[in-house]
């Protein structure tokens, strides 16, 4: 058993790798321009060649996936000659500092001929700034060179002399255009593995921070609705299978067949046309902003009732199934020659073995719900990671793509796992090798 | 869509291959046969008159309306049902009527592959089609040959139905662009690893019939031995598969074309259609988003009874 959990927990570890190389792959194929995208279609050349150095976009793309999963702090560090150290200042951003051996963080800049180095004691209080010209080294052609780390969270190469025109976009901002540009950029970051998926394309905002709370609202959302249907999934799914054939089967199985092949946003629109427009019972639509979704329940509903009555069929079905298959089997008619009474023969012998396919499907159908759920987001502008996902991926954010794309792989293999070790215990006979 | 029941599909068909048999009456004595046997069952029936329905209006659009899927009616936008436009116009003023029957058309008669050039079969269809292709040639080469080349096939298959298809979906076509080529291309990526799945293990079982040995000692080559000896014998639940995919294929278009992904505007789609009509129902016109979403719900609901009431009346004369 260990040995098997081990052996699937590598190949969810595999899965993952290849899958995060194959998007990065296909989005590295893709037409389309990021720097168009973040900084609109009419960019500058230079403009544009500025933002994508800053943004270590023109690397080549197997440096930009090493630095993307592993990481380029212990890349750059052995060019500053400090150890790298990442801060999270006061207004929550994230910033780079060297790390001088008495302890103070120090980074530079570049005015005219000068570094200027701007160092924060380590003891506290306010960053001072000097002029650091030791740090100049001498080039093979004969020009002055130094490495560093500036204000901007990159590892940089200045030249002496060279004194480019930097133009950096702040989002919210606009353009701003400065002097003492390096000529190679490193833009620093902790890699995926080491729990840092970078900055959004799209938002300029670590991935990390809005990715955990999409992730939540997801969650909820996903939660409250399994929370319903199973139970009332499996109940159904029991009276259905009770009795093949007879009315109430043919109208439970029809109908759980027809709401599970409908596509989830036909089933959404007419829930909101019924709901919200006509009987004006609910909101149509979710506006959350920075709320979280339970503070608003009454906007949870329709999207819960939506993603309900999509996966009530599926799992209603194979209950059903399940149920009456058990109902047929020789133990069950042996209970009845007996002369157990039926609810016995139900509840006691009938319901255990009945369980077992539908409760293992459902875990297998994790990968198929996911997709329901960025429907059911889109359809009623639920904030969740399924809708952050679809923008991400129509931008060809890629640092947010692989990092949505993780989640989704590690959920979906995971719950199989988890759903084959769970079957283990329902069912005995099973052993894993 | 989950591996145990594709497990036991398989499984089970397995044993009721039919035997190769010619039918030598006419087509049309087996066409009516075909349809007693539909007639049998009432899910089966409505399920084909909603399905029937579909492709008729599909077939003659253009002689059910007097307008064309893009003509604007730019004085009555967003407009309920009216005598001059039945079932109402969108918000550009185009009839929805026009618009949904030349959707069933994109659907399932005509595949639009570039602005002058259209195809016949919808799609939908081409999707289900490609796909079959693809997953058939795998299944069937890893089945028969075994070894190494199943082990690597089917790993990479298995890793492929390992990723959630939706995320499949959103890459591939973010990354591709939206046409209806690559929409095919994405049913068919995501289609392939069950198909080869299926195919593999009815190529298993039968690669160890005699009339296979039988191929081999002729000296056959092995791809004579796999497409005209396995296939044939293997082509039952393919096609019951198949039938049951054309269905979710025509699910995944609308749901590729409201998440604009599929294809892409002014071309009529009906995913597209409810995306753009879901903005204005709020507002007060549902009209644009009620109609396309009731025509692919009817669809694939006709499809899945029709599927429905065939394998009851099957189960039952078994």
């Amino acid at each position: 058993m260990a040995k098997f959990i081990v052996r699937r927990f590598f190949l969810l570890l595999l899965t993952m790798l290849l899958v995060s190389v194959a998007v990065f792959l296909i989005t590295e194929a893709s037409p389309g321009n990021v720097a168009k995208n973040v900084l609109g279609a009419f960019i500058t050349p230079e403009q544009e060649a500025s933002f994508l150095a800053q943004m270590g976009l023109d690397k080549p793309a197997h440096v930009r996936y090493t630095h993307w999963l592993l990481g380029s702090d212990w890349l750059a560090d052995g060019k500053v000659g400090l150890a790298l150290k990442r801060v999270t200042n006061a207004e929550g951003f994230v910033d780079w500092w060297a790390v001088r051996p008495n302890g103070d963080l120090v980074r530079w800049k570049l005015v005219g001929e000068d570094l200027i180095a701007v160092t924060q004691p380590a003891a506290g209080g306010e960053a001072v700034e000097s002029v650091d010209n030791e740090r100049w080294q001498a080039g093979t052609d004969g020009a002055q060179f130094a490495w560093g780390v500036d204000t901007a969270n990159h590892v940089v190469r200045w030249e002496k002399g060279t004194d480019i025109e930097v133009w950096s976009f702040v989002v919210g901002t606009g353009w701003m255009k400065t002097t003492g540009g390096p000529v190679e950029y490193i833009p620093l970051k902790k890699g995926f593995i080491r729990g840092d998926p970078g900055v959004s394309l799209r938002t300029g905002r670590p991935v990390a921070d809005t990715i955990f709370t999409r992730l939540r609202n997801s969650v909820v959302l996903a939660g409250i609705a399994f929370v319903i249907v199973m139970p009332t999934a499996l109940l159904l799914g029991m009276i259905a299978g009770l009795k093949e054939g007879s009315l109430k089967d043919r109208i439970l199985s029809i109908g759980g067949m027809m709401f599970s092949v409908i596509p989830e946003f036909a089933t959404g629109i007419f829930l909101i046309l019924i709901m919200a427009v006509w009987l004006q019972i609910v909101p149509g639509a979710t506006v959350f902003g920075e709320k979280a979704p339970w503070e608003r329940l009454d906007m949870l509903i329709l999207p819960v009732l939506t993603l309900t009555l999509v996966e009530l069929g599926y799992i209603l079905r194979i209950t059903r199934a399940s149920m009456v298959e058990v109902m047929k089997s020789p133990y069950i008619r042996t209970a009845y020659l007996k002369g157990l009474p039926y609810w016995r023969i139900v509840f006691k012998h009938a319901v255990r073995n009945a369980l077992m396919a539908p409760i293992t499907v459902i875990m297998l159908h994790v990968n198929w719900l996911m997709g329901g759920i960025v429907i059911v987001e889109v359809v009623f502008g639920y904030p969740g990671l399924g809708k952050y996902l679809l923008e991400s991926a129509l931008f060809k954010d890629i640092n947010a793509l692989e990092a949505g794309a993780m989640i989704l792989v590690l959920l979906a293999v995971g719950t199989q796992l988890v759903a084959d070790i769970i079957y283990t215990f329902l069912n005995p006979r099973i052993r894993y090798a | 869509m989950s591996d145990g029941e594709q497990a036991t599909t398989a499984d089970s068909a397995v044993d009721d291959i039919p035997p190769l048999k010619r039918d030598r009456r006419s087509v049309f004595t087996r066409l009516t046969e075909g349809l007693k046997f539909i007639w049998a069952s009432k899910t089966a029936t409505v399920g084909l008159f909603l399905v029937l329905f579909w492709v008729f209006v599909a077939i003659f659009a253009p002689l059910l309306t007097p307008y064309t899927p893009l003509e604007q009616d730019w004085k009555n936008p967003n407009i309920g049902p009216s005598k001059a436009h039945i079932l109402g116009t969108d918000e550009l003023g185009r009839d929805l009527w026009a618009r949904l029957i030349y959707g069933a058309r994109v659907v399932l008669v005509v595949m639009p592959v570039t602005d002058n050039l259209w195809i016949p079969g919808g799609t939908a269809i081409w999707g289900v089609i490609v796909a079959l292709l693809v997953g058939t040639t795998l299944g069937l080469v890893s089945g028969y040959h075994g070894g190494w080349v199943d082990e690597i096939t089917m790993r990479l298959l298995d890793a492929m139905m390992a990723v959630p298809i939706i995320l499949l979906y959103m890459i591939i076509m973010a990354a591709l662009g939206a046409s209806a080529i690559n929409v095919v291309l994405a049913m068919t990526i995501v289609g392939t690893p069950g198909i080869a799945r299926l195919v593999r293990s009815l190529t298993l079982d039968i690669r160890t019939r005699e009339y296979i040995r039988a191929a081999e000692t002729r000296g056959e080559s092995a791809w004579y031995i796999m497409f005209v000896e396995i296939l044939p014998n293997a082509r039952g639940p393919i096609i019951v598969d198949a039938m049951l995919r054309v269905g979710y294929a025509i699910f995944a278009m609308g749901t590729l074309g409201f998440l604009g992904l599929g294809i892409p505007p002014p071309s009529p789609d009906w995913g597209s259609m409810v995306a753009k009509g879901r903005e204005f129902i709020l507002s007060g016109s549902p009209w644009a988003a009620l109609w396309p979403s009731l025509a692919i719900a009817t669809l694939v609901v006709g499809l899945n009874l029709l599927a429905d009431g065939i394998r009851e009346e099957s189960m039952r004369y078994q």
